[in-house]
């Protein structure tokens, strides 16, 4: 877990520049909705970008004013560091506005990636599930990713070699599922924080050199022993926008939470199902219609699939036997403000499920803000359990 | 005759009132000063909206695609 | 501040007598006669008019109305000021169900807080404006308020709270719309007798204009229940006008879309719940100029299409989508020369309030007789004025082209900016959308273009889809032989804030004079009016070393005016 730590420390880490040394394209990516899949057939692998130990984006805000979500200046700032340098390709999505701009800047401002062959190409995402859209984008995908990597690093972009990606994906994810699966226990033998990590060498680092790693860490996972005595107080899943931010969980353990699922962008739900081939599907088309279907993002607009997100999120917590949620909005995130909005309503009163609703920086800034947030509300679950147990036992 | 100087007469009074009203903003100071403050409370106090928290979030079928 | 001003002042003084006037007045006609008399025919000249002394300050109200010559005051005392509060009534009278109008009123704070004193919306817009101009203009602001009664009297007609919760068969034969949902969409089925709503047109965006104080409470409200304060505020609005409950109850379905930004898409969702029925999203594709995506969106108004009929029961009609695909087509071509005319010569005769209004107003509606009336009055106005070469704004110093979203609540401020330092808005973003014509040779031409022309919808044809679409304001720059920009900074829009810097460093390279101003689209607390005009001024004071056309415009408080 400390060699995962290290890793996640800045973005060009060490199996990154091995795989660069091995002579392997980076591609960057920010959003689920680029498949990582795609960004990891022969001779390249994908890296989604973060920006690890960020301080005050100053030259960033110049370019994008200090009005927008800080993970895309957090971003911006990195790139105009020269953290970003080692990218080959950035697969861009215009599915957040913001990091929509961060990423035109790294189309347009000459520079910005000190690499002379550097691209920068968008795909278009629809805001449906229908079949419309997967066509819609799996079309998308055809031109702006397969043809794009094919003509211009010339990648092997043919069905079989898709499908061995996708082999190779489902192994990934496997094991993220399995590590993943611990948290589901009654005394859960992971915390969040560890997953985080996990999950996180998985979408910063090159499959093929991560993988061994993750595999020896399910191994010793199946050996760990519960602590008798669990150490906190609740479990709880946390929703909500993006978070790439190990430590973020972290504040949440220590003040007595059990983080056991990640429903966030840079989370593993969704993200780590197994992707399934169709009888007649061509290899993109199951890809296609993989990340469209499996995706929870609050940019759908079809009205049952908005409605069933809180469902879903429900479920989760029922499923990981959690006992409450936090939705964590990044600030400045336009999608999150207005579904956390409803979540915080909707969950509490149409499923009985307790819920912190938080607002929250890129960086893990106002830490004592949020310990203050998170401490009431793990004491006010376990209130309530407490008094559920004693009107279950009949007591008062 | 008569009548028709009467009808010029009551359009040049009606005439010279509307103009005063117009040039010296009388609708523009009567809407500001007393009615819209009066509007404004009545509106405050309406009874019987729905209360959103309360409307059901029901699922819905995908019927349309 | 200037509500405890309003409170300490005497009755005289907010109905604007202030003592000396009348001795002034006559010491003004005693000293120059001639001049006195000269003045009362024609105006005074610009320089003289001290429009800025008019003002019973905080109110926006007026000491009295601008005298601005003979011919031109009894045009705006009778064509525009009768002319309108008549049609005001006439309208209501003559709808479907005129009843219905004091029930609107009595319980939807938009209508009785907004629409009455609408009047002074057509002050403050057409301030200082004289001649061709003026009727002009005025003919344009008629246009958007006989359009708003219409709406209005639809949805009360139809609303579900005015008739006992009975669903009517004009309750049934109605769709709900996104306002950002083009009218057009609908065409198939208005011969049908299908009527189309754009939901949020007249509670919300119309409103924000005319009495910017309304809106404030939808703001508040949706806020309230914990949404922070920083998504676009027109959102936040527009799902506020939902939570407060205040939107009639009129059809029995509803089409939303992704226009224009992430926030549109997060406020679908509140509008889903509050209105709890049928709901089809017809979204436009973000990188909409790719085309790959063109066959995917025409799926999807197709798909809106089939919904409308299952919804409403009225069938689609190729040849009702013909005809008013076509009389839009005309009323683009009017816009265009229009265009052409703001652009080659001096004698648009259009100001910049007028014209941003009314083009987004009529686009986004779609077609209706009264714009092709209105155009044609227009248009017999702007002959005249190429033929005979007539300087329509004659105080110009800088023509500007304004750029990014506008401040809604402070939409004259091209008024404004004109009579106190002559920029001359010539034109605006948001008239450039929409630009596209609809083919209506064959089925597969009109709905590719159809669905061409809802992705140019306003904002969004410059603000999404790669940083090409924002920078075409260099070529329109030229095209509309413009010197000058004021560019909006709307604090809360992620996509404009996202691209800034690019901005300035593009207006450096190019040497091209820029005045930022910051707002907050509908919300008048976030930024003030005079803090608007005070980065104007400063601007033209410090950077452009001039002198200010009409002083007494540089410094006054409206910060309570409608």
């Amino acid at each position: 877990m400390i060699e995962f730590e290290d890793l996640l420390l800045e973005a060009y880490n060490d199996l990154v520049r091995q795989a660069k040394d091995e002579g392997k394209y980076a591609l960057g990516y920010t959003c689920y909705f680029m498949p990582e899949v795609l960004l990891n057939l022969p001779g390249c692998f994908s890296v989604r970008l973060r920006a690890p130990r960020s301080a005050s984006p100053d030259m960033a805000t110049y370019y994008m004013s200090g009005r927008t979500c800080m993970y895309g200046r957090a971003l911006m700032e990195r790139a105009l560091e020269g953290g970003f340098n080692f990218l080959d390709a950035q697969l861009a999505t215009e599915t957040c506005t913001v990091t929509c701009r961060f990423q035109e800047h790294m189309q347009m401002m000459p520079g910005l990636i000190n690499n002379p062959n550097f691209f920068c190409e968008f795909t278009d995402v629809p805001f449906k599930k229908n079949d419309n859209s997967i066509l819609h984008y799996k079309d998308q995908l055809q031109a702006h990713v397969l043809d794009v990597l094919h003509e211009k690093l010339g990648v092997d972009t043919s069905d079989e070699a898709i499908r061995k990606a996708i082999e190779e994906q489902n192994e990934i994810n496997r094991v993220i599922r399995e590590i993943g699966e611990f948290r589901k226990l009654d005394n859960p033998t992971i915390t969040g924080f560890e997953f985080a990590l996990c999950q996180l060498v998985a979408i910063a680092c090159p499959h093929y050199l991560i993988l061994p790693k993750l595999k020896e860490t399910l191994e010793d996972l199946k050996t760990r022993k519960p602590d008798p005595k669990p150490g906190y107080r609740i479990k709880v899943v946390v929703a909500g926008s993006e978070n790439d931010d190990p430590y973020f969980i972290q504040l949440i353990e220590e003040c007595g939470a059990r983080v056991v699922a990640d429903r966030y962008c840079y989370g593993s739900i969704p993200g780590r199902e197994e992707i399934v081939i169709k009888e007649g599907e061509t290899a993109l088309e199951a890809v296609a219609r993989h990340y469209l279907t499996t995706s929870q993002c609050t940019r759908f607009m079809e009205q049952h699939i908005m409605r069933q997100r809180k469902e879903t999120l429900a479920g989760i917590v029922k499923e990981y036997k959690a006992d409450g949620i936090i939705i964590e909005q990044m600030k400045f995130c336009e999608y999150w403000s207005y579904e956390r909005m409803i979540d915080t309503f909707v969950l509490r009163r149409d499923y009985g499920i307790p819920v912190c609703s938080i607002e929250k920086e890129y960086t893990n800034g106002a830490t004592g803000q949020l310990r203050t947030r998170f401490q009431a509300f793990i004491e006010s679950v376990e209130l309530k359990k407490l008094q559920s147990e004693q009107a279950e036992r009949g007591v008062g | 005759m008569k009548i028709i100087f009467k009808i010029i007469r009551i359009f040049a009074i009606v005439f010279a009132a509307l103009f005063a009203v117009f040039y010296f903003d009388l609708d523009g100071k009567l809407l500001y000063y007393v009615y819209e403050p009066l509007m404004c409370k009545h509106y405050d106090n309406i009874e019987g909206r729905r209360n959103i928290v309360e409307i059901p979030y029901d699922m819905k079928e995908d019927i349309y695609d | 501040m200037a509500e405890e001003r309003m409170t300490k002042m005497s009755l005289s003084e907010k109905l604007g007598y202030r003592k000396g006037d009348l001795k002034n007045f006559v010491k003004y006609i005693a000293d120059d006669p001639k001049q006195a008399c000269k003045d009362f025919i024609y105006g005074k000249e610009h320089e003289r008019r001290n429009l800025g002394d008019l003002y019973i300050q905080p109110t926006g109200l007026y000491r009295h109305r601008e005298w601005r010559g003979l011919k031109d005051t009894l045009y705006y005392f009778t064509c525009v000021w009768c002319y309108t509060y008549g049609t005001m009534v006439g309208d209501i009278l003559t709808s479907e169900k005129p009843l219905s109008f004091f029930k609107g009123l009595w319980r939807y704070r938009w209508v009785g807080q907004t629409y009455i004193p609408v009047l002074h919306w057509y002050d403050r817009g057409m301030e200082g404006m004289r001649g061709p101009a003026l009727r002009a203009s005025a003919w344009h602001y008629r246009g958007m308020t006989y359009s708003t009664i219409e709406q209005f009297m639809r949805m009360f007609a139809r609303d579900l709270r005015f008739n006992d919760g009975k669903e009517t068969e004009l309750w049934k034969k109605t769709v709900l719309h996104n306002e950002t949902v083009s009218g057009s969409v609908f065409y198939p089925f208005r011969d049908g007798g299908l009527v189309d709503i754009p939901l949020e047109m007249i509670p919300y965006f119309v409103t924000c204009h005319v009495n910017s104080n309304t809106v404030l409470h939808y703001i508040d409200a949706i806020q309230s229940l914990g949404l922070p304060s920083d998504p676009c505020p027109m959102c936040q609005a527009e799902a506020g006008v939902g939570i407060m409950d205040d939107y009639p109850d009129s059809a029995p379905c509803f089409v939303t879309t992704n226009e224009a930004c992430d926030a549109s898409v997060a406020t679908s969702i509140i509008q889903d719940w509050f209105l709890n029925r049928p709901l089809y999203a017809m979204p436009q594709p973000m990188q909409y100029d790719d085309p790959l995506v063109q066959k995917r969106c025409q799926a999807e108004i197709e798909g809106c299409w089939k919904f409308v009929e299952e919804q409403t029961g009225v069938p689609f009609s190729w040849e009702s989508f013909k005809k008013y695909a076509e009389l839009q087509n005309e009323q683009l071509y009017f816009e265009r020369e229009k265009w052409d005319v703001a652009a080659r010569t001096n004698s648009y005769p259009i100001n910049g309030v007028a014209q941003a209004l009314y083009r987004i107003y009529y686009s986004q509606y779609g077609w209706n007789k009264t714009w092709q009336v209105l155009d044609g009055r227009v248009r017999k106005i702007m002959e005249e004025c190429v033929t005979k070469q007539i300087d329509t704004f004659p105080k110009t110093r800088h023509r500007v082209i304004a750029w990014s979203c506008a401040p809604l609540y402070y939409s004259n401020w091209c008024t404004w900016a004109y009579n106190c330092w002559g920029l001359n808005t010539i034109i605006n973003m948001d008239s450039l959308m929409f630009d596209k014509e609809i083919r209506t040779d064959t089925y597969e031409h009109a709905l590719e273009d159809l669905s061409w022309y809802n992705e140019l919808a306003p904002m969004r044809a410059m603000a999404v889809g790669g940083h090409k679409h924002i920078f075409q304001l260099w070529d329109y720059m030229e095209q509309f032989n413009c010197d000058m920009v004021v560019m909006y900074d709307q604090l809360q829009c992620k996509g404009m804030q996202g691209i800034k810097g690019m901005f300035e460093d593009e207006f450096r390279e190019r040497g091209i004079h820029a005045i930022w101003f910051p707002h907050a689209l509908p919300d008048k607390r976030t930024v003030s009016r005079a803090e608007i005009r005070d980065c104007i001024s400063n601007y033209m004071i410090d950077v452009m070393h001039e002198e200010p056309l009409d002083p007494s415009l540089l410094d006054f408080d409206d910060s309570l005016t409608w």
